[in-house]
């Protein structure tokens, strides 16, 4: 039982992980495409200053991904 | 197209699927390391540290000679010339050497400190995009080749062992947690290079704010120079295993499906439909993260070095 609702808890944490995630660089892709259209000019700075918080959002989300493993693997 | 899949997971699985399969086992045994009673080459304890060679160690060595000498070699060819007009594969040399000058530290650590941090974060970014490259170049599986039609050595070979080779070394978090404590002390280094050792550790928190705050702002500080190797670890540790363990689950799916209806054609059918379109599309996925998760280490090594440089509070 008790088994079973770590492997419920990890599912589920790997889930709300995905989806805070994929809200997350989707408003930023949303942005950057917004940004770029209005001034393409500026495209490879947009870009570049994009790319920051990109990784750290990723590096949030594979934090939780790795920590639901672990709830996984050390029940 | 077919034949671009890495045979290495491929021949692991088929080897897997004639003793019963199981898909959890098979992909955990080519994502871990090799276990400690076990290595490739058996190495006395040095302070209570076992230094046996595992196919990690061993992928790091690989990666460490062919960078050592290719690179030597490259720049030593091309000062040897008359007219220094870079040849092919040091224009490529030259290509990364730019980027990452201009591109990674150049912006983040400024001009004054250039010269000073590009080697070594060249050298972070050079051993982890090659060391990301050849858990996918299936090179150790043209020896499995000549193991199983020419030489055919035994179970307990040293050969055998070196089969275990081409994987992802920075797969291992142990690997990537060994290159964050680089990128840990060097941000130490050069805050203290900037400012002085004293003036550094006060930079960490800002000056000039009413006492309570600090006693919050002190730990949350001291927790963030550790959270952030952390997490250079954990992210490129993760995407590099969870790359390999995704391909590997896709064709895991084959042999499932043989087993689970008892049939050949289904373990076919879903291989034609699902595994090997998808699996060829994930592994061409896998080449654009390899370059990005390189590119990633560096410039957030890059980014954390110029935040202990330019601390203006």
């Amino acid at each position: 039982m008790d088994i079973a609702l770590a492997y419920m808890g990890a599912g589920i944490g790997f889930g709300l992980t995905v989806i805070g995630a994929g809200i997350g660089i989707g408003r930023l892709a949303a942005a950057i495409a917004e940004g770029v259209a209005r001034q393409p000019s500026a495209s490879g700075q947009i870009t570049g200053a994009a790319y920051l918080p990109l990784f750290l959002l990723e590096g949030v989300a594979i934090l939780a991904e790795v920590f639901g493993l672990l709830i996984v693997l050390l029940k | 197209m077919l034949h671009l899949q890495p045979p290495a997971e491929a021949e692991q699985a088929a080897e897997a699927a004639k003793e019963g399969f199981n898909a959890g086992e098979l992909i955990i045994e080519h994502v871990s390391n090799t276990s400690v009673d076990d290595p490739l080459i058996h190495l006395p304890r040095v302070f209570g540290i076992d230094m046996s060679v595992t196919k990690h160690v061993f992928m790091e060595w690989v990666v460490a000679a062919i960078l050592f000498f290719g690179i030597t070699w490259l720049v030593r060819r091309y000062l040897a010339q008359e007219r220094l007009i870079p040849g092919r594969a040091a224009s490529l040399l030259e290509i990364a050497l730019e980027f990452v000058r201009d591109s990674i530290v150049a912006p983040n650590l400024g001009n004054k400190w250039v010269r000073a941090w590009t080697p070594m974060l060249l050298t972070l970014f050079l051993f982890i995009f090659t060391c990301n490259l050849m858990g996918v170049i299936p090179l150790f599986d043209v020896l499995e080749l000549l193991n199983s039609t020419v030489i055919h050595a035994g179970p307990d070979s040293w050969f055998t062992h070196l089969l275990h080779g081409g994987v992802t070394a920075t797969g291992n978090y142990n690997v990537t947690a060994a290159l964050a404590t680089i990128a840990f002390f060097a941000i130490i280094v050069a805050g203290t290079q900037a400012h002085g050792f004293v003036k550094h550790w006060k930079n960490l928190v800002p000056g000039g704010l009413p006492w309570p705050i600090y006693i919050m702002l002190i730990p949350i500080e001291i927790l963030g120079m550790f959270v952030r190797p952390f997490a250079l670890t954990m992210r490129l540790a993760a995407n590099m295993a969870g790359g390999h363990i995704a391909i590997l689950a896709l064709l895991s799916l084959i042999f499932v499906f043989t087993s689970l209806f008892e049939r050949t054609i289904a373990g076919i059918g879903i291989g034609m439909v699902l595994s090997l379109p998808i699996g060829v599309g994930l592994t061409a996925l896998e080449l654009i993260v390899i370059l990005v998760q390189a590119y990633v280490f560096t410039l957030l090594t890059a980014v954390f070095i110029g935040m202990a440089i330019h601390a203006h509070h």
